[in-house]
């Protein structure tokens, strides 16, 4: 709680009008993070640019889950469906008019619908029972794909057709930077929602439901709206997914994607953009690492479960060493020295 | 608008509230001019926060109506703040993951948010806690934080839930003045009696639900009714 990390007597001591955090605006934020983005993956061999950007992809669903979650307060175990959602409709879109914007947009319009519908649930449920809704859908996905497999063809899933990218570029440099223009559209766009009075309508509802219903918000539709916001953020995530898997099926979205989704946001730093970040880095690179020292073992039932084990290991540790996430760090290794100074 | 409704900015017609077998409220009417303020007292359990929460649409009367400005008005709690209502809760209501700063700025609802909120701040005397998270800070300073939350909106009906609960003698006469200082009208529920006494121009008093008394304070403070009422009839 961070009723218990911050001190009184600091706030005290400090004059009338005290000086209050400058933050950088999101923008300049986010051009510094594209030409980093751009400048890694001219030096970075094709894998890793691959898991760049299979990064970048996660980046838009961790950030739009911690402002659904971490600002807004609401549990969702369904995001990893919703990611499903998004990659199908870029899959059957694509196959059939083979224009990647247009599909593109078509998975995120239809992700954000659903997510509309299950946001109007969600608004009227609370704790165990939202997390319970949300749970559901994210067991529905197989069903759904195999008893409309005419149009999902089942377990086999679809394959999703793509132009190659231009002659000039590698694939996975292509891939990267595809994906990395969608993550960082997509957390300016959150950002700079989130700092204004939405981002404080989000809190407040997160905090105190009377008392924000006192200041004039409206708790459903605050509520609602945060859903489809996150919803379409996982949208994007989906399609960027097919786009990269260059196939969709099942598999690729079970239950552990929406429990990993959500560890790796409290983990990185639950309501926190960069913790989001942090949370997509760990997505791509904890199973890889797992995957390796399983192999190395050599023991097939020990290389499907390790990732599990890992992602379990480091919530435990980092919620003893930063119970704010990986993200508080850097704030609080600076009050700790404000404090031995 | 007739003069007859610009004196009844806010009126209470015949409210009674029941839950299941207990009366809460039992016909109770109120007329509120504009830039009164009006106290509302009773022992423990008289219905007063009741009383506010159909004010605020939180409690739906079972019988009586209300209206604003003299129009039939059915209140929603997230509308009182565009129609310039403003409500201290009981238990100070506040968003324990933001600071003090944005804790009053989601009561702004109007474009210079910041600016107004560190004026309302000020004006509670507590502007130095802005940066600070409210769960770490002292009961009275929560209570001031929570009176400039309701500032902030700027509203023509304040209402306040027991503003000078735990609070010293200190720091309710500074409420005092702040109340009569702010212009609008007020409707003040407090067990405070000094300082009912000194602000309102006109008091409810409320006993198990039942209005027994209503009158200027000092009707009030020589109403039998009343005495009795505190202090019980065998007494």
């Amino acid at each position: 709680m961070t009723t218990i990390e911050s001190r009184p007597e600091t706030a005290t001591k400090a004059p009338p009008g005290a000086k209050r955090r400058r933050r950088v605006h999101p923008v300049i934020v986010i051009a510094l993070g594209a030409v980093l983005v751009v400048a890694l993956t001219y030096v970075l061999p094709p894998f890793r640019n691959y898991q760049l950007a299979t990064v970048g992809a996660y980046f838009c669903v961790t950030a739009g889950l911690t402002v659904l979650t971490g600002l807004n307060g609401q549990l969702s175990l369904g995001h990893g469906a919703l990611m499903a959602t998004g990659a199908y409709t870029l899959a059957l879109a694509q196959n059939r008019w083979e224009s990647l914007p247009l599909s593109f947009a078509l998975a995120v319009l239809v992700t954000t619908g659903v997510g509309a519908v299950i946001g109007l649930a969600a608004a009227r449920l609370r704790g165990p029972y939202l997390a319970g809704l949300t749970l559901a859908v994210a067991i529905v996905v197989p069903s759904v794909t195999s008893t409309f497999d005419e149009t999902f063809n089942s377990d086999q899933g679809l394959s999703v057709f793509l132009e190659p990218p231009p002659e000039q570029y590698p694939m996975e440099q292509w891939q990267a930077w595809l994906c990395w223009a969608a993550a960082l559209v997509v957390v300016l766009l959150l950002a700079l929602l989130v700092r204004g009075r939405f981002g404080r309508d989000l809190r407040a509802v997160r905090d105190d439901e009377t008392a924000a219903k006192l200041a004039g918000i409206n708790i459903a539709r605050t509520q609602v709206l945060a859903f489809v916001v996150s919803a379409a953020c996982a949208g994007v995530a989906g399609a960027l997914f097919a786009y990269l898997a260059q196939s969709v099926s099942p598999g690729a979205f079970p239950l552990t994607l929406s429990l990993f989704l959500l560890m790796a946001i409290v983990i990185g730093g639950l309501g926190s953009l960069f913790g989001a970040l942090w949370g997509a880095l760990l997505l791509v690179v904890l199973p890889a690492l797992s995957q390796s020292v399983g192999e190395q073992t050599g023991s097939q039932r020990l290389e499907g479960n390790l990732a599990l084990i890992v992602f379990g290991v480091v919530l435990v540790v980092v919620m003893l060493a930063a119970p704010g996430g990986l993200a508080s760090i850097p704030s609080r290794i600076s009050r700790l020295i404000r404090r031995n100074r | 608008m007739s003069t007859d409704s610009q004196l009844k900015e806010l009126a209470l017609h015949d409210i009674s509230v029941r839950f299941g077998g207990l009366t809460a409220l039992d016909n109770v009417s109120l007329r509120v001019a504009p830039g009164r303020i009006v106290g509302v007292i009773g022992p423990n359990g008289a219905g007063k926060t009741t009383l506010f929460n159909v004010i605020c649409g939180f409690v739906q009367p079972t019988s009586g109506s209300l209206t604003l400005d003299g129009r039939p008005w059915r209140p929603r709690p997230h509308h009182l703040s565009r129609l310039g209502i403003a409500r201290t809760l009981q238990g100070v209501g506040q968003f324990a993951g933001m600071t003090v700063l944005e804790n009053v700025m989601v009561g702004a609802r109007h474009r210079h948010a910041e600016s107004e909120a560190l004026a309302a701040l000020e004006r509670c005397g507590v502007d130095r806690y802005a940066s600070a998270y409210p769960g770490a800070l002292p009961y009275a300073i929560r209570k001031r934080i929570e009176l400039a939350r309701a500032l902030v909106a700027k509203p023509r009906i304040l209402m306040l839930d027991e503003p000078a609960g735990g609070l010293d003698a200190d720091e309710i006469a500074w409420l005092g003045a702040l109340i009569k200082a702010t212009g609008t009208t007020v409707l003040l529920v407090e067990h405070h009696m000094d300082l009912v006494m000194s602000v309102c121009d006109e008091i409810l008093v409320l006993d198990f639900g039942k209005p027994i008394a209503l009158g200027s304070p000092e009707e009030i403070s020589a109403d039998p009714k009343v005495t009795e009422a505190y202090l019980g009839a065998a007494a």
